[in-house]
């Protein structure tokens, strides 16, 4: 064969709808999160405990981030490890119905106080995480950690299983009574959920993404190796202060995750500066709003650690998370979707018509005007909800109408970009039948 | 670009996809039967692996402090 004539291997790419289902559904759910926060105004930023709190966050940290995180995984895991999931449409359907299904329930047990919803939108979503757990252990068999990216996938694959384990342990005990320390125990969820399944995913694909889509030098190979081991023994280190009740090592074992986390934002910002790409497309302007705001929550974290009674101060807790979740890791995916779904449209659309009729460019897929402007009303959305901390009762609603809005933007310009790939798609199919003649 | 393991080099660090596979694929083109090629990148391109295998060339790759990955085909 001549090499020449070859062409990628399609083959083992999973179709289309396998992640696209999942990019978009992913923000319908942070649109019900901003709505829920318009309904519940300044009740919801009165404390992190909330009925309506725990339901806006798990709408977007359920609802948005895992939800694109284990699409993205199902396409992406044969480009990054080399390593092919069996069925992926089948995995991709099952996970894609009992991730939604019961995050709802979750979000519905938690905001009208039902016992039942939250029980069985805990089991679940077990359930459905242990399905794609399984999928993944059986695609990742045998594979070596060859690269950071791999031996960083599996560690995150791990803190997926203690999120979800330590998740479902939660909802169980607060539906049926049972007396466990869950201020102590959603802390160290949240760690594990932010730190050892997002924190450690979004870094080992960042090793490969911002090098081949921001044009920037790698990422060095010992720091790389070290982020990811880094974070795992401060959650196993906070996850043992918390069994055998020693605070200090929880205090130092969060000290040791936000150090972790400012050094690869840190790294991630030098980095950029050095890119060869001389224009700053939507996507480096949504990592620099995600290094930037996850900067300021690591700081935070850092500072409650080392100054515990910082945590107590009025609206403390509440900015973490809105700095952490809508600043840091929505932008993060958000910049990430931006290249991902033109790229994925423009390559399946490349694949079908071969090399007899070529593909729509990628730019009007999903053309500039449309995200640009998306990303504004997300930054302004993003800057209400900080400043909501400080005034709920002037900019709570406010600021949760803008996210919606926001998040109604980010639907509207994802399913156009769909009509348009779909549109190619039949002019595609027109013009192969008539070279066929 | 020559490089001590070979003369036949494609540095791809700073090109986007497809353009490394691309350029991977035009160099092995102008190869003879046994001859070596080498490839940059800032990634580990399990694509572009299978289709080397289907193929019939062999490969090795090791990575770089600075995070390269240097990739040597042989045609």
């Amino acid at each position: 064969m001549n090499s020449s004539k070859a062409v990628l291997s399609f083959e083992n790419a999973p179709p289309f709808a396998a992640p696209l289902r999942f990019f978009l559904t992913a923000p319908l759910f942070a649109v019900l999160a901003g709505l829920l926060v318009m309904i519940e105004g300044p009740a919801l930023f009165a404390s992190r405990w909330t009925p309506g709190a725990l339901a806006a966050t798990h709408l977007l940290t359920v609802g948005f981030m895992l939800q694109v995180m284990l699409g993205a995984l199902i396409q992406i895991l044969p480009v990054v490890a080399g390593a092919d999931l069996p069925r992926p449409l089948a995995l991709a359907r099952a996970v894609h119905v009992g991730l939604s299904g019961g995050g709802l329930l979750l979000v519905v047990g938690f905001w009208f106080g039902q016992p039942w919803a939250l029980e069985g939108g805990g089991l679940l979503l077990g359930g459905t995480a242990s399905l794609f757990l399984v999928a993944m252990l059986f695609a990742l068999r045998g594979v070596p950690s060859t690269s950071p990216t791999i031996r960083g996938l599996k560690f995150a694959l791990l803190g997926l299983a203690f999120v979800v384990a330590l998740g479902l342990l939660m909802a169980l005990a607060l539906a049926e009574g049972w007396a466990l320390p869950l201020p102590l125990l959603a802390d160290l969820h949240a760690g594990w959920g932010l730190g050892g399944w997002a924190g450690i995913l979004l870094a080992a694909m960042a090793y490969v993404v911002v090098p081949m889509f921001q044009l920037t030098p790698a990422y060095p190979v010992r720091p790389s190796w070290w982020f990811p081991l880094a974070v795992l023994v401060a959650l196993l280190g906070w996850s043992c202060g918390v069994v055998f009740e020693q605070a200090w090592l929880v205090r130092l074992s969060q000290l040791l995750a936000a150090i972790a986390g400012l050094a690869f934002a840190g790294l991630t910002l030098r980095l950029q500066a050095q890119r060869r790409r001389a224009k700053a497309d939507t996507t480096y302007r949504y990592w620099q709003l995600g290094l930037s705001s996850s900067i300021a929550a690591l700081l935070m974290l850092a500072i409650a650690a080392l100054w515990p009674a910082a945590s107590e101060l009025p609206g403390w807790t509440i900015a973490f998370g809105i700095l952490i979740v809508v600043g840091g890791f929505l932008p993060f995916i958000i910049g990430m979707l931006y290249k991902i779904v033109p790229f994925l449209a423009w390559m399946h659309l490349q694949n079908y018509g071969a090399t007899r009729v070529m593909a729509p460019p990628m730019p009007k897929l999903l053309p500039d005007v449309e995200i640009n402007r998306q990303m504004q009303a997300y930054g302004v959305a993003f800057v209400l909800l900080l400043a909501a901390v400080l005034l709920p009762d002037w900019l709570g609603r406010l600021a949760g109408l803008a996210f919606a809005v926001a998040n109604g933007g980010l639907a509207w310009v994802l399913y156009r970009a769909v009509g348009r790939y779909r549109q190619a798609w039949l002019d595609m199919t027109l013009k192969l039948a008539i070279k066929k003649r | 670009m020559s490089h001590p393991k070979t003369p036949h080099v494609v540095d791809a660090r700073y090109m986007e996809p497809p353009g490394p596979f691309e350029a991977t694929m035009e160099m092995l083109d102008t190869l003879k039967d046994g001859e070596k090629m080498l490839l940059l990148l800032f990634r580990e391109p399990h694509p572009l692996y299978r289709v080397l295998r289907q193929n019939g060339h062999s490969y090795e790759t090791e990575l770089l402090p600075d995070g390269t990955f240097e990739i040597l085909i042989t045609r």
